[in-house]
């Protein structure tokens, strides 16, 4: 792990687990009705202060938390036009089985590249300090899954066209 | 050590809320759904006796009155019930309380004397709910103001007049519930003398900000101490004037109880009760209730083994998901077990991860004790 | 599999079986499609099992004739060549009794049809070169810039000079991943070239929207993103007649297909990659759901012990 990726990824394992104390909260606004307080934004005391973690200009944490539901959004290091266009594909992908990811938002939040929604129903259902862990590999192992799929885009190039130029010996 | 925690393990999802009988041989619990069961005690385990489905929400909280043997349920679908036993047909027969409030009810309590109770809601007040004998029902009167939020808990001053209130606008309040030809009139205290129904005696923040999660008055009744979202533990003496408000090491708590005037135990999101001495009127965090040792292992079969490689993709699997503490959720509702109010001797705990523990404070004391030296 | 085949293998595959004596002849019908557009059909004349009728029909049929097409077809096909059926662009005969050469000579020249067809323009470049080279004061003006439109949207340029042939290929990359992985692959294409042990390969260039010099006068060119031009080099060295000449026409014919071929695999490698990244989030996220752990107590006799 590189010096600067351990102290970005521990200052958003602490935000998270002080950010997943979530109760339930039912509407104050709408009768009978319980929704996530952290998208409905219909009363502003149950919202606290969103918070930003940046590790650089391009990667980026924004979690924004309620009383009973918080949000949190990536943004993924993207330093090329590949990158770009991988984490693009790789993020949709996931995106198109948020259904079994339980906690994944179908869209990310403008500026973001994904989003997690995760209500006190989740934290009732699952362990806190493993849905962190969730993010917090996750995080992990975006960047490094893209820039090996990075990787093996090159090496394969590479080797297709040396195999196609060497014919001509 | 004597005494150990008990631990009772329900298996049937979170607990919402929970609240014992008189004599402890029957407990009603919430699964976070909008049934209340209750159990009774055989030997080491607790058997369904009766279920009470009337709500048709999540209840939010239970309370059973020690004397009068009556249990009042209030729930998100906007109503509270009060139950109590047909001693013919031996079932648990329900009475709607009149709270007139549009939002979800979030908590409920008797008051010492169970003559009246009180319910916060979502509708930014609480219902001081009392019997009416001519009509025979009982009825709600709000207080209103100047309450901005949704109430998060109450708590009855032993003088069974005056009432604490924690809610989500960030402030604690202590209101007069007085209701006349129910109350006699309360004898001076260091919350005021005149104190005609909703008067407002004391408001209180925890100075940084953050949702009063849970409010108590001491046995005395003469402090009060809320914890906050700010992962505080605030106590406060009107007498003196000393708000005192203590950084926990932790995350918030989410109940609080006194065990006496100097002991109370909090517990929250850490998953542990936590306990806090004072010295005087200085309060200080003392300890963990929870030595949060590690767990031995159970035995597993090669089956569950190959389950878990498939599901998690981890061959051993409790060692590092499970918590080391004995909750392994948070813990939303803590009440007394055992003793008096000025001395409480076993509490229990509940909690998210469906476990309900007893604990001793002898135990503790003790512990404690041995920890210092 | 990492180079692409020039011949049709369905072709192949077919005439083996039917030029096999030992087959009994029967009804033949079948439609083949191929690279770039093309399509076959394979059938017996009616009432005739021993009579193979093979067309073609290719969208710049008439452009590969203008550039010299029907010689190299007599050349390769001639005692087959017939009148073409009604539909296509080219029809070749076979009388399965008489075939007329070493079967598996015919074989393998009429599954390499479409690729002949193609190799005329080159053919043409090659030799206006070497005339040109001959020459002392040779006039730029009489060199020929061949467009054959072999797809929807993409063309090749041929075009002969004194010293060189030039081929470019025009390509559309219609998604955008299609088109960054294209990058990235050409890139490649362009690197190494310039690495040691392929210096003798013909010099590549690839520009992305702008189309080059030689062509950029030509009307109807197409300006978007999603365009790429590739220019091929090619120097006397790769085009002495004879083998070396065939295999270079065959290679540089097969480039645009080798590639996209290439981006798809690319492609479908990524997906299977997060496919298998996904399944593994999964376990993870799994890891914080509680276990219930109901532990299945044994009897003595090792049947399973229930409560009850």
């Amino acid at each position: 792990m590189s010096n600067t990726l351990r102290p970005y990824l521990n200052a958003v394992r602490q935000t998270l687990t002080a950010a997943m104390c979530l109760e339930n909260f039912s509407s104050q606004v709408a009768e009978r009705h319980n929704k996530p307080e952290v998208e409905a934004r219909a009363s502003k005391e149950v919202l606290l202060n969103p918070l930003v973690i940046s590790r650089n200009d391009k990667e980026k944490v924004l979690i924004e938390t309620s009383v009973n539901s918080l949000r949190v959004s990536i943004a993924i290091k993207q330093a090329d036009e590949i990158e770009r266009i991988l984490a693009h594909k790789f993020t949709r992908f996931l995106m198109q089985r948020a259904e079994s990811f339980v906690i994944l938002r179908r869209k990310p939040i403008e500026g973001y590249d994904i989003s997690f929604l995760i209500t006190n129903a989740h934290t009732e259902q699952m362990y806190k300090h493993k849905l962190v862990d969730f993010i917090i590999q996750f995080m992990e192992e975006v960047d490094k899954e893209i820039s090996e799929m990075k990787l093996s885009l090159n090496a394969r190039a590479r080797i297709v066209s040396e195999s196609y130029l060497s014919q001509f010996n | 050590m004597s005494e150990l925690p008990v631990i009772n393990e329900f298996g049937q999802g979170p607990i919402t809320c929970h609240a014992f009988n008189k004599d402890r041989t029957e407990l009603a619990v919430c699964f976070n759904t909008n049934v209340v069961h209750i159990f009774r005690k055989n030997g080491n385990s607790w058997d369904v006796q009766w279920t009470l489905v009337e709500h048709d929400k999540p209840v939010t909280s239970i309370d059973w009155a020690a004397n009068s043997n009556r249990i009042v349920t209030c729930s998100q679908d906007r109503n509270a019930y009060v139950w109590t036993l047909d001693p013919q047909i031996q079932q648990w027969k329900p009475t709607l309380v009149l709270l007139r409030i549009n939002r979800a009810a979030t908590f409920v309590r008797w008051s010492p004397e169970e003559d009246k109770f009180a319910v916060a809601s979502g509708a930014r007040c609480i219902s001081i709910c009392y019997f009416e004998e001519d009509n025979d029902w009982w009825v709600g009167k709000h207080i209103k103001k100047p309450i901005r939020s949704t109430v998060l808990s109450l708590d009855w001053h032993p003088n069974n007049v005056l009432l604490a209130a924690g809610s989500a606008d960030m402030k604690a309040r202590v209101f007069s519930a007085f209701i006349k030809g129910v109350d006699k009139k309360p004898a001076p205290s260091p919350w005021g003398e005149k104190l005609p129904f909703g008067t407002l005696c004391g408001e209180f923040s925890n100075g940084t900000g953050g949702w009063i999660h849970s409010v108590g008055f001491s046995p005395d009744g003469d402090a009060l101490a809320f914890t906050g979202h700010d992962s505080t533990l605030t106590v406060v003496y009107p007498g003196t004037g000393s708000i005192q408000s203590i950084r926990a090491p932790s995350l918030p708590y989410l109940s609080l109880l006194w065990l006496n005037s100097t002991q109370l135990v909090a517990g929250g999101h850490d998953c542990a009760p936590h306990l806090f001495e004072a010295n005087g009127q200085q309060w200080a965090f003392a300890a963990s209730l929870d030595q949060a040792t590690k767990k031995v292992e159970v035995g597993q079969s090669a089956r569950d083994t190959f389950r878990r490689m498939d599901s998690r993709g981890q061959s051993s699997g409790s060692n590092d998901t499970e918590l080391a503490t004995q909750h392994q959720n948070t813990i939303n509702s803590i009440r007394a077990y055992e003793g008096t109010r000025d001395n409480v001797s076993k509490f229990s705990s509940s909690s998210i991860d469906g476990r309900l523990i007893i604990w001793s404070t002898a135990n503790i004391t003790k512990g404690i004790a041995n920890l210092r030296i | 599999m990492i180079l692409l085949d020039y011949h049709n293998r369905i072709i192949e595959d077919t005439l083996k079986a039917r030029f096999n004596p030992e087959n009994k002849p029967k009804l033949v019908d079948m439609s083949i499609v191929d690279f770039d557009g093309v399509s076959y059909h394979i059938s017996t004349l009616e009432n005739q099992e021993t009579k193979l009728l093979l067309s073609i029909r290719w969208k710049c049929w008439p452009e590969l004739i203008q550039y010299g097409a029907e010689s190299v077809l007599k050349r390769e096909y001639s005692q087959w060549i017939t009148q073409p059926e009604v539909g296509y662009d080219f029809s070749l005969l076979f009388d399965l009794e008489n075939i007329g050469a070493d079967p598996e000579d015919v074989i393998r020249k009429v599954s390499l049809l479409k690729r002949n067809a193609m190799a005329a323009p080159f053919e043409r470049a090659f030799d206006a070169q070497a005339l040109a080279e001959k020459e002392e004061q040779w006039d730029p003006t009489t060199s020929q810039l061949m467009t054959i439109h072999y797809r929807e949207g993409e063309s090749i340029f041929i075009q002969n000079q004194q010293d060189r042939v030039t081929v470019i290929f025009s390509t559309l990359f219609k998604e955008e991943t299609d088109r960054i992985f294209g990058k990235v692959f050409l890139q490649e294409f362009v690197d190494a070239r310039r690495k040691p042990h392929l210096q003798h390969a013909p010099q590549v260039i690839y520009s992305h929207r702008e189309p080059p010099l030689e062509i950029r006068h030509l009307p109807g060119l197409e300006d978007s993103e999603s365009m790429g031009y590739i220019t091929f080099v090619l120097f006397p060295r790769h085009f002495v007649s004879g083998q070396v000449r065939e295999e270079t026409i065959s290679r540089i014919q097969i480039f645009r297909d080798y590639l996209h071929y290439h981006i798809k695999c690319s492609k479908a490698y990524m997906h299977s990659r997060m496919r298998a990244r996904v399944s593994d989030f999964l376990k993870v996220l799994n890891r914080a759901k509680p276990e219930h752990h109901a532990v299945e107590k044994k009897l003595a006799s090792g049947r399973a012990f229930r409560r009850t």
